[in-house]
C-alpha cells in the first residue's frame, strides 16, 4: 500500500534521464542557483516564523493563565482555515497601489498620493508572511498537545533542582516536546517547498516555479523531473534530519503519575500584558486581517456573492473531504500498526518514502497520476482512464498520495506516546494483536484521529492544483472558484468563495476543537 | 470501506454519463461572462454545455494523455501561441465551416483553430509626466535613455512570450536578444504582479511606461475594481506602439476542435455561435476585448482610445507558438526573471 502511494512519485522520476530541450543547462547557467537560494530562503524564513509563532503561542496558553487564554487556545487554530494563497490575495489587496490601505488613509486623512508611503508586503517577504501565518498552527497544535501531556513530575524535578522558569523551558519543556515540534516543522517545510500558488502569485522564482516553467514553457518533462529530483533531495534531507533528531530517544512517559494535572501559573501585570499582546497580534494577523479583507470585499462588491452557487460547491467540497478522510485514516492505521508490530526496516523505509508525496507540488503529482493511469490503461483491457481521470474517485486517490504524510505522521506521533510495554502487557493478558489494536491503540489514539481528520479535511478544502486538473465536468469547489476569479484578476470576486471556504474550515475546527484542546 | 467504494463507483458513473446533445469544453479562459454565453447557446439550440476550466498546460496534458478516451470536444484558451503549439502536436482536427472562415480574418485563424476575440498588448503612460513620441515602438523600450522607467511582468507570462515571439519573427533572434538585455536594464523594478499592477505602477509614479494588455485599463475604468482604481486608471493612457512600422502586437482568445471530439458538430455550432453579432457584443462588453467580426464595436471604454490604430497583421499569430520557447530562452538569458 505504501508502494501505491510511492508509484506516482516514481513516475515523476521515470523520465529523469530524458530531456527534450536544453532548459536545464540553460537554467544551470542562469537562474538555478538563485532558485535554490530562494527556496532555501523561503524555507528558513517560514520555519523561523512558524517556530516562533507556534511554540510561543503553545507555551503561553499551556503554562500560563491570563485574561483571554481560553479564547486564544482555540482562536489561534483558526488560521488553519486560511490557505496561504488566499492570505496572499488579502495581503496584496490591502497593501498594493490604490489598495485597501490607500482607501483607509484617504478616508481618514483626505485624498493624497499615499502609495509611496504604504509598505509593499509582496515578493519573498510577502510569501514568507503568507505561508507562515497559514501554517504555524501545525506547530502550535502539535506542540500544545505535547506540552499538555508533558509530565508535571519532570517539571517539578527541574524546579526542585533550582532551575529558573526560563531554564525549565529550555532544558526540560522544549526538549521533551521535540518530536511534536519536529513533526510540525517538517509538515510546514514540505508544504512550503511544494507551494506554488503563493510564490507564483508574488512572482518569486523557486524550484517549484522552475519545475512548472520547464514543463509549461518548454514542454520538457525531463528537465522538470531533474528539478523535481533536486526538490526531492531537499525533502529526503528533511526526513533524514527528523528521524536523526529522534534517534535513540524515547519520549513516552512512564505510565504512573505521568498525567498529574498541572497548575497553570497566573500572570499579572506587565507579563500578562505581554502574553495577551503576543496572542492578540498573532490572532489578528493570522485570522482577522484576511477575514476582514474578504468581508470588506464581499460587501463592497455584493454582485459576486449573489452569483455564487454555494450549495452545489459546498456539497462537492464536503464530499471530497468525507471520502478522502475516511480512506486516509484507515490506511495510516494499517501502515503504522504494521510498522509497530513487524519492526521491518523495509516497511519503515517504504512508509518514510510514501510520505514524501506531501512535498511534491500538487501540479506535478496530478500530471504524474495522469501519465501513470494512461500507462496502466495500455496494459489492461479495463478502461482505467475514464474511471480515474476527471472523476471524484481519481481525485480522492491523488489527495491520498498528497496528504498521506499528514495522517501517517500524525498517527505515528500518537503511537510514539503509547509505551511499547503497553502492547507487551496486553499480549501477556492474552490479547491478540488485533485485540490490542482495537482495545488499546484505538482508544489511546482517539484524539489523534480527530485531530488528523480535521487537518486532512482542511487541507482538502484548501487544495487547489490537483482539484483543478483532475476534476469532472461542471465540478467546482470553493478553492477552484476562488482561483478562477483570481486568475482573471478579479480578486474581489474571489473573496466570497474564499470566505465560504474559510467559514467551513472554521466550523470544522470549532466542531472538534473541544477534542483537540480538551484538558481532561 | 465497501460502502465507500460503492458510493465512489456510483459517483464516478454519474460523472461520466454522457447525454445525447451536449458539447464538452476544456477552457483555460474562464470568465463568468463566457458561462452566460454558453447558457444562451443552450437556450437557443438545446445543446448542453459542460465545462472544465483550469490551467492551460495542465488541461492540454490531460487531453493528450486521455487520448481517444478524452470526451472533451473543444479547447479554448487565451493565446495564439498556445493554440499553435497544440496544433503542432496534432491534437486538433480540421473544422470545415464556411461561416467561421467568412467571419474571422485569415490572420486570426488556421484550419484547426479559430480566433474568438482580439486583444492588443500596448504601452501605458501617464500624460502628466511624460508623452511618448508618435513613432514610439516596442523596440524603443530597450533604449538606454529609458533606464529605470519601464515596468513589465515576468518572463513566464504567456503574453510576454508571445510579444517577444513576434519580435523574433520581425527582427530576428540576435536583435531580439539585444533588445531583451536593454529592456531588462531599463526595468524600474524586478518584474512582479499582473498586467493591472503594471498599469497601477505607472499611475502611482513608480515608472513611466508599462506594458500590458488593453482590456485591463477598461476593467479598472468600468469601476469593477472599485473607485480608487477607477481614479488611478484615469491618470494613464494606452499608447499603441509601432504605428509607423508594422503595427501594434495583437493576440487572440480562440478555440479548436479536439482530434477525438465525440460531439464535433455541436462544437462547430458553438464556435459559430460565439462569432455571431449577439455573442461578440456580449464578449466585448464583459471582457473588454476587441471583437473578431466586423460590424461590432468594442466597448466604449476601449473605443475611446481610438478604433483605427494599425494592427500588426504582417506577423501571423500562428507563428507565436513556434517562437515561444525561443522567446523564453532569450528572456531568461537576458536576466528577465
Amino acid at each position: 500500500m505504501s508502494l501505491l502511494v510511492a508509484l506516482p512519485i516514481v513516475t515523476v522520476f521515470f523520465g529523469f534521464f530524458e530531456t527534450t530541450s536544453d532548459y536545464f543547462s540553460l537554467l544551470k547557467d542562469t537562474f538555478l542557483l538563485k532558485y535554490i537560494f530562494n527556496s532555501i530562503l523561503l524555507l528558513v524564513g517560514v520555519l523561523f516564523l512558524s517556530f516562533f509563532f507556534g511554540v510561543g503561542a503553545a507555551y503561553c496558553v499551556s503554562f500560563y493563565d491570563f485574561p483571554g487564554v481560553n479564547f486564544f487556545k482555540w482562536g489561534l487554530i483558526l488560521s488553519f482555515a486560511i490557505p496561504a494563497y488566499i492570505y496572499a490575495y488579502s495581503l496584496t489587496a490591502f497593501f498594493e497601489n490604490y489598495g485597501t490601505a490607500f482607501s483607509i488613509l484617504t478616508y481618514l486623512f483626505g485624498p493624497y498620493e499615499y502609495n509611496a508611503f504604504i509598505p509593499k508586503l509582496d515578493g519573498l517577504f510577502g510569501s514568507i508572511l503568507s505561508i507562515s501565518f497559514s501554517l504555524f498552527a501545525y506547530v502550535y497544535v502539535l506542540t500544545r498537545a505535547s506540552f499538555y501531556y508533558q509530565s508535571q513530575n519532570l517539571i517539578d524535578v527541574g524546579r526542585n533542582l533550582g532551575l529558573s522558569s526560563k531554564k525549565t523551558f529550555l532544558k526540560i519543556i522544549l526538549p521533551s516536546a521535540r518530536p511534536a515540534i519536529v513533526v510540525g516543522l517538517s509538515l510546514v517545510s514540505m508544504e512550503t517547498l511544494s507551494d506554488f500558488g503563493t510564490v507564483s502569485f508574488f512572482s518569486i522564482s523557486t524550484l517549484t516555479t522552475a519545475i512548472y516553467n520547464a514543463w509549461i514553457a518548454f514542454d520538457d518533462l525531463g528537465s522538470a523531473n531533474q528539478l523535481s529530483f533536486i526538490l526531492l533531495l531537499f525533502i529526503l534531507f528533511l526526513i533524514f534530519v527528523e528521524n536523526f533528531s529522534r534517534r535513540g530517544a524515547k519520549y513516552h512517559s512512564s505510565s504512573r503519575g505521568g498525567f498529574v494535572n498541572r497548575q497553570k501559573i497566573r500572570l499579572r501585570g506587565i507579563k500578562s500584558f505581554y502574553a495577551i499582546g503576543f496572542c492578540s497580534i498573532l490572532f489578528f494577523c493570522s485570522f482577522l486581517f484576511p477575514v476582514f479583507q474578504m468581508i470588506y470585499w464581499t460587501f463592497k462588491f455584493p454582485k459576486y456573492l449573489h452569483d455564487l452557487n454555494f450549495l452545489s460547491i459546498g456539497f462537492n467540497t464536503l464530499l471530497l473531504v468525507f471520502l478522502s478522510c475516511s480512506l486516509m485514516i484507515v490506511f495510516s492505521f494499517i501502515s503504522n500498526y504494521g510498522n509497530r508490530v513487524t519492526k521491518s526496516k523495509f516497511l519503515e523505509l517504504l512508509t518514510t518514502f510514501s510520505v514524501s508525496g506531501y512535498a511534491i507540488p500538487g501540479v506535478i503529482l496530478a500530471v504524474a497520476f495522469i501519465t501513470l493511469v494512461s500507462y496502466l490503461d495500455s496494459l489492461v483491457f479495463m478502461n482505467f482512464k475514464t474511471m480515474f481521470i476527471g472523476s471524484v474517485f481519481g481525485l480522492v486517490i491523488v489527495y491520498f498520495v498528497r496528504f498521506f504524510a499528514l495522517s501517517s505522521n500524525g498517527i505515528k506521533s500518537g503511537y510514539l506516546k503509547i509505551n511499547k510495554s503497553m502492547d507487551e502487557s496486553a499480549y501477556l493478558l492474552g490479547y491478540s494483536k488485533f485485540k490490542t489494536f482495537t482495545k488499546v491503540h484505538i482508544p489511546y489514539l482517539r484524539n489523534s484521529v480527530f485531530l488528523i481528520s480535521i487537518l486532512i479535511a482542511i487541507e482538502i478544502i484548501k487544495e487547489l492544483p490537483i482539484t483543478l486538473i483532475l476534476r469532472p465536468f461542471n465540478f467546482e469547489t470553493f478553492a477552484t472558484t476562488a482561483y478562477i476569479y483570481a486568475s482573471q484578476d478579479l480578486l474581489e470576486a474571489a473573496a466570497a468563495p474564499s470566505l465560504f471556504l474559510t467559514s467551513i474550515a472554521s466550523v470544522f475546527i470549532l466542531f472538534v476543537s473541544k477534542y483537540i484542546l480538551s484538558d481532561n | 470501506m465497501k460502502k465507500i467504494a460503492l458510493i465512489t463507483l456510483f459517483l464516478t458513473l454519474i460523472a461520466n454519463l454522457t447525454f445525447a446533445s451536449e458539447v464538452n469544453i476544456f477552457s483555460a479562459r474562464h470568465y463568468d461572462s463566457d458561462v452566460q454565453l454558453y447558457e444562451k447557446f443552450t437556450a437557443k439550440t438545446g445543446i448542453k454545455v459542460n465545462v472544465v476550466s483550469g490551467k492551460d498546460k495542465a488541461l492540454q496534458k490531460r487531453i493528450v494523455e486521455e487520448g481517444k478516451d478524452c470526451i472533451a470536444d473543444l479547447y479554448i484558451t487565451a493565446d495564439a501561441g498556445r493554440l499553435g503549439s497544440f496544433q503542432a502536436k496534432g491534437m486538433f482536427q480540421k473544422a470545415n465551416s464556411t461561416v467561421l472562415k467568412k467571419a474571422i480574418p485569415s490572420n486570426f485563424r488556421s484550419p484547426y483553430w479559430f480566433g474568438i476575440a482580439k486583444r492588443a498588448r500596448v504601452i501605458y503612460y501617464n500624460p502628466s509626466r511624460t508623452n511618448p513620441p508618435s513613432n514610439f515602438s516596442y523596440e524603443d523600450l530597450a533604449d538606454p535613455k529609458y533606464k529605470g522607467k519601464v515596468v513589465i511582468r515576468k518572463s513566464n507570462n504567456i503574453y510576454n512570450q508571445s510579444l517577444v515571439a513576434s519580435l523574433i519573427a520581425s527582427n530576428g533572434k540576435k536583435k531580439t536578444a539585444e533588445w531583451a538585455k536593454g529592456l531588462v536594464n531599463n526595468m524600474a523594478r524586478k518584474p512582479k504582479g499582473n498586467d493591472r499592477a503594471q498599469i497601477l505602477a505607472v499611475a502611482a509614479g513608480e515608472a513611466d511606461y508599462a506594458v500590458a494588455n488593453t482590456y485591463y485599463i477598461a476593467l479598472m475604468l468600468s469601476g469593477k475594481k472599485g473607485p480608487e482604481q477607477q481614479a488611478a486608471a484615469k491618470k494613464v493612457k494606452p499608447f499603441f506602439p509601432n504605428q509607423e512600422g508594422r503595427g501594434t502586437h495583437m493576440n487572440i482568445s480562440g478555440g479548436g476542435i479536439l482530434k477525438y471530439a465525440p460531439n464535433k458538430e455541436n462544437a462547430i455550432k458553438l464556435l459559430e455561435f460565439l462569432l455571431t453579432k449577439e455573442a461578440q457584443q456580449h464578449i466585448v462588453n464583459n471582457t473588454f476585448e476587441y471583437p473578431m467580426i466586423d460590424g461590432v464595436e468594442p466597448n466604449k471604454l476601449i473605443a475611446q482610445f481610438g478604433l483605427v490604430f494599425k494592427q500588426d497583421l504582417k506577423t501571423k499569430v500562428s507563428k507565436y507558438g513556434k517562437n515561444q520557447a525561443e522567446a523564453l530562452k532569450i528572456m531568461i538569458e537576458a536576466g528577465w526573471e
